[in-house]
């Protein structure tokens, strides 16, 4: 402490007059324990999807939930489609047509027009293009949300994908493709998905340079011409506006728009990679080791399955809750061996999904994490949960579940998904009484059938010759992971993803 | 709608024109009610009924700016211990807790003891690294060993992070906090039926703090240090920047601290520290959400109302020094080259703050002058942009720009700098300026459409320095003219109080490019 500060403790403060007196409490009223205090009930209900669900006369769906706390709005067209659309040659170009919607000007208007025009609304438009989805949104203060809506649908509907815009886009990318290996987490990610998924299945194939320099705008156009339709859309509004008043805004403005046919090939084809298990690591000179545990958990299509409700408060207790779950407790409060550790779950309607253990640690003890973190999910498929941590992990996913539909925007879009995903609104309805009525041996029941440490991918990126001979301690090497065997996958060229020659 | 007429678009925009500042007479505002404990806690409350929650925080005025060197980190080091639990919370027995606690300290004093030997056994050049595991004499494992008997003896008698699981299992959910130069700031969001229940745990904190697993919790934050620091490919170089920009302002350490300061930190430290800094009249709370004012009054009166009333903390007293050559930093990392430019300015709500916020709206934005110059343009860079950072004692100007093609930092930085040439010496046009007020007017509402955001804003501002800032932001930004931006663009950006920062690929992964 600096002796400036130790002299001013000595100093004495005189109060000041407050204009509100407030009367002096009683200590006796504070409870002992927070535990002792009498809560009230919660006000709340599972709003009914349908209530917001309408239909627009060429078939696309749209909810809207209105808020006139303030003058804003928020609009969103959600596209079935994806890069899983793409043929091979053209990986890449479901994102770029994405982007290049939004930056490449309308058919009325040049790029630099539409973003003076739309930056001097101050509204924001977007548009984006991923792997089982496309989506492109407008928000604004109301009293200029219909010329924004009008730019968006010219937008939506007449891209120019300018040509000096597309080459603008693409030499962005190209300096972004130059940064792949810069970042360890870039690295992590991307071997991550190629492990579990294969290198060319749609939703973990990356876009090479071959591919950039292939896209031209034509592409874009048939891309744009063939599936962002209104057949494949699902729009979600949400904020200060009157239901029936955007309802007849959006048929006025799409009603020339015919959906017909199922252009898009929906669902997404599956994987049908086989998983290698095993440890895995690429070499990055970091003082710390960035680690990835996990494997494949089934699709998830049975949305009234309550084993979601058991598994999710399986990865609650595990390391889905922070500080009150299993493997951060161990692996950060107890040894101080990481910043974040935790473990997910998830439930992906269209491939499989994962279960995933991540950490990072300091190279010398990312075994012994790895090893504490392996012991963890063992124990949960072995031991019974206690009553306490099951009582602790519903108590709080029951509790935290009104927060899923406190504003507009999320009953909007979480009805939205729904539609999006071929799930009933029922669900919300059945999610409560559910994770009530799940078990301890439900848990170790689905943390048996699920969870398969002994078949992990465990991935690590960072220094090898410091992780592999573990802690100082000798309480953990990477030996002892899978008798001691690795892959060393290769460094890869940043703008073509092949491994590096001599490497 | 989608065949609607250029004339159309003309017309609603010339009617946005004139209504920018005034679409509903006035420019947003939140209706903050705020009121004041006799201890000088102050308390500011939004009611938001459409919610099931509140969410609550409270800001400690305090940050690394207020450390000196030995002691730098501990501000974000304290933030973490501030979960470690209470008298009540986190023990089954309180009274040998506190006592094993005190024996820790004492033998963590003679391991600081011998450290202090380490480090001139390090400056002969007899040890590599003071702190290294392999390089401790034996007193040391010896005492390392009885240590960690203690922390097994404590820990049978913990219940591990108890003041999360309480909190959790009440429904409570995204607890956290974070500390920066100037501010520590704490939040979480509650069922709005158990609002009782945060004033329970966070005044008991305030109350009752006890620090316990102080040094499992310093590897956590040196893990973090790795984490964003060292591990990232700016990280290490960010941090030299900044300690290079300030010369004598505080704000040359970094708020996550030197590891070599980290390392040493005491118990006692900290406990200064917290009856120094986190007095009720040095605290700030908030609440957003749905509840009654006079419950969260009376609420507020009956818990927070405990806290004693403390010396006022002592002021930051070093001011920035007057730069007097420019300076430069050359750094080769895992990186795309960029460049960044900073400028010494203005700090929080000083006058002409408001004008260095309207010349970076005009930088700024797909439509901005940086985007379109350097590149549309030119096709120069990848992105750019420019943002006036005011923190509570100084502030800087950054303009950042990343590199295209065959294009270099350097010429990025001649792009950059011609662009504030042009602001200073050529005209701007009206619309241009008028974009730019639009865009404050919406984000006046924008800003308060989260609950979480809304209450994060009223934090950090007060911990700057006034929460009524969120209420007088905009029209103080509106009121800007083109002669402030142009007198502001003189004033500030000459060559004597810049720093620049050269990004280049490093060797090693040039190799690996094609």
């Amino acid at each position: 402490m600096s002796r400036c500060a130790t002299l001013l403790l000595a100093l004495t403060v005189t109060s000041p007059l407050y204009a509100q007196v407030i009367r002096v409490a009683e200590p006796d009223t504070i409870p002992d324990r927070p535990e002792t205090i009498a809560f009230g009930p919660l006000d709340f209900s599972v709003p009914d999807g349908d209530a917001y669900r309408h239909q627009l006369s060429n078939g696309v769906v749209v909810y809207v939930a209105e808020d006139h706390t303030l003058p804003l709005v928020s609009l969103t067209a959600t596209l079935k489609i994806g890069s899983y659309l793409e043929s091979d040659e053209h990986v890449g170009l479901a994102g770029f047509t994405g982007s290049l919607i939004r930056s490449g000007g309308t058919e009325r208007l040049a790029p630099r027009d539409f973003d003076e025009q739309v930056e001097f609304l101050a509204a924001s438009l977007s548009s984006s293009g991923g792997d089982t989805t496309a989506s492109a949104g407008v928000r604004s203060i109301t009293p200029v949300f219909e010329e924004s809506l009008a730019l968006f649908f010219d937008m939506l509907r007449h891209p120019r994908f300018d040509p000096e815009r597309l080459e603008v886009e693409k030499g962005n990318t190209l300096e972004a493709m130059r940064q792949r290996n810069d970042d360890a987490d870039a690295i992590l990610g991307r071997e991550w998905s190629w492990l579990l998924y294969g290198n060319d299945y749609y939703g973990s194939r990356r876009m090479r340079k071959q591919n950039l320099d292939a896209i031209t705008r034509q592409d874009l156009q048939a891309f744009h011409a063939r599936y962002w339709r209104p057949e494949n859309m699902i729009v979600s509004v949400s904020g200060d506006v009157d239901t029936p008043t955007i309802l007849a805004t959006l048929e006025r403005g799409l009603a020339d728009w015919p959906g017909d046919g199922d252009s898009n090939r929906w669902p997404p084809p599956e994987s049908m990679h086989v998983v290698v298990p095993g440890v895995y690591h690429v070499e990055k000179d970091i003082p710390q080791g960035k680690v990835l545990i996990g494997h494949l958990v089934p699709q998830w299509t049975d949305w009234s399955n309550p084993d979601r409700a058991a598994l999710q408060v399986m990865n609650h207790i595990l390391g889905g809750s922070g500080f009150t779950s299993r493997i951060m407790k161990r692996v950060r409060s107890d040894e101080g061996l990481a910043y974040s550790a935790g473990s997910s779950f998830s439930f992906d309607p269209f491939q499989p999904g994962t279960f995933t253990v991540s950490f990072q640690s300091k190279n010398e003890t990312v075994a012994l994490a790895a090893k504490i973190s392996l012991e963890e999910v063992r124990r949960i498929q072995e031991e019974l949960v206690s009553d306490e941590e099951l009582e602790i992990a519903k108590g709080s996913l029951i509790q935290t579940f009104p927060q899923r539909f406190d504003s507009a925007g999320q009953i909007a879009s979480t009805f939205a998904y729904d539609a999006f995903i071929g799930r009933s609104h029922e669900y919300w309805q059945l999610w409560r009484p559910q994770v009530e009525a799940v078990t301890a041996d439900d848990v170790r029941r689905v943390a048996q059938q699920h969870l398969k440490p002994d078949e992990v991918v465990l991935l690590l990126v960072g220094k090898w010759d410091e992780i592999a001979k573990g802690d100082s301690d000798g309480r953990a090497t990477m030996a002892d992971f899978f008798g001691g065997a690795v892959t060393h996958l290769p460094p890869r060229d940043p703008l073509t993803l092949e491994p590096h020659a001599g490497s | 709608m989608t065949a609607m007429t250029p004339r159309r678009l003309l017309l609603a925009l010339a009617l946005f024109e004139g209504l920018a500042a005034t679409v509903y007479g006035q420019t947003a505002k939140v209706p903050v009610q705020s009121f004041e404990l006799a201890n000088g806690m102050t308390f500011l409350a939004v009611q938001r009924p459409e919610l099931t929650t509140v969410t609550a925080g409270w800001v400690a005025h305090v940050g690394s700016s207020n450390e000196r060197p030995g002691i730098t980190g501990i501000s974000h080091f304290f933030e973490h211990m501030m979960f470690k639990g209470t008298k009540k919370i986190g023990t089954t027995n309180s009274r040998r807790d506190l006592e094993i606690i005190d024996e820790q300290e004492t033998i963590q004093t003679q391991i600081r003891a011998i450290y202090e030997q380490q480090r001139e056994r390090f400056r002969l050049g007899e040890i590599e690294d003071p702190y290294a595991p392999d390089a401790r004499p034996p007193e040391l494992v010896t005492l390392q060993t009885r240590f960690d008997a203690l922390v097994a003896e404590q820990r049978a008698l913990m219940v591990k992070d108890e003041f999360d699981k309480i909190y959790t299992s009440e429904g409570a959910s995204g607890m956290n906090a974070f500390t920066s130069q100037d501010v520590t700031v704490y939040f979480i969001t509650v069922p709005a039926n158990k609002l009782e229940l945060w004033f329970w745990m966070e005044s008991d904190r305030l109350l009752h703090p006890v620090f316990r697993e102080f040094y499992s919790e310093r590897d956590v934050v040196h893990e973090e240090r790795r984490l964003r620091t060292e591990s990232t490919p700016t990280g290490k170089f960010e941090e030299l920047f900044d300690a290079m920009f300030w010369q004598s302002h505080p704000y040359t350490w970094p708020v996550v601290g030197w590891p070599s300061d980290l390392q040493v930190l005491s118990l006692a430290q900290a406990r200064t520290y917290f009856d120094t800094y986190y007095a009720p009249n040095n605290v700030t709370a908030a609440l957003v959400g749905n509840f009654e004012l006079d419950a969260v009054k009376e609420l507020a009166e009956r818990y927070f109302g405990r806290l004693e009333r403390r010396p006022e903390p002592p002021d930051v007293v070093t001011l920035e020094m007057e730069q007097t050559a420019e300076k430069e930093m050359r750094a080769s990392c895992d990186c795309q080259p960029q460049v960044e430019l900073r400028y010494h300015t203005v700090p929080f709500r000083h006058r002409d703050s408001y004008a260095l916020d309207v010349l970076a709206g005009l930088l700024n934005g797909q439509s901005g002058r940086l985007y379109t110059s350097l590149v549309l343009d030119q096709g120069i860079a990848s992105d750019a942009g420019a943002f006036q950072d005011s923190k509570k004692w100084a502030g800087a100007f950054s303009l950042q720009a990343e590199a295209k093609g065959d294009s270099t930092p350097e010429r990025l930085q001649q792009a950059l700098v011609a662009e504030l040439v042009k602001l200073r010496d050529e005209p701007i046009p009206t619309r241009e300026l008028q974009k730019v007020k639009n865009q404050i007017t919406a984000s006046a509402y924008q800003r308060l459409a989260s609950g979480f955001y809304l209450l994060l804003q009223l934090l950090v501002y007060d911990g700057l320095g006034d929460w009524q800032y969120i209420n007088e932001w905009a029209d103080r930004t509106l009121a800007v003219t083109v002669e402030d931006v142009k007198r502001v663009a003189a004033e500030y950006f000459d060559l004597d109080r810049r720093a620049v920062a050269f990004y280049q690929r490093n060797v090693a992964s040039a190799e690996v490019q094609p």
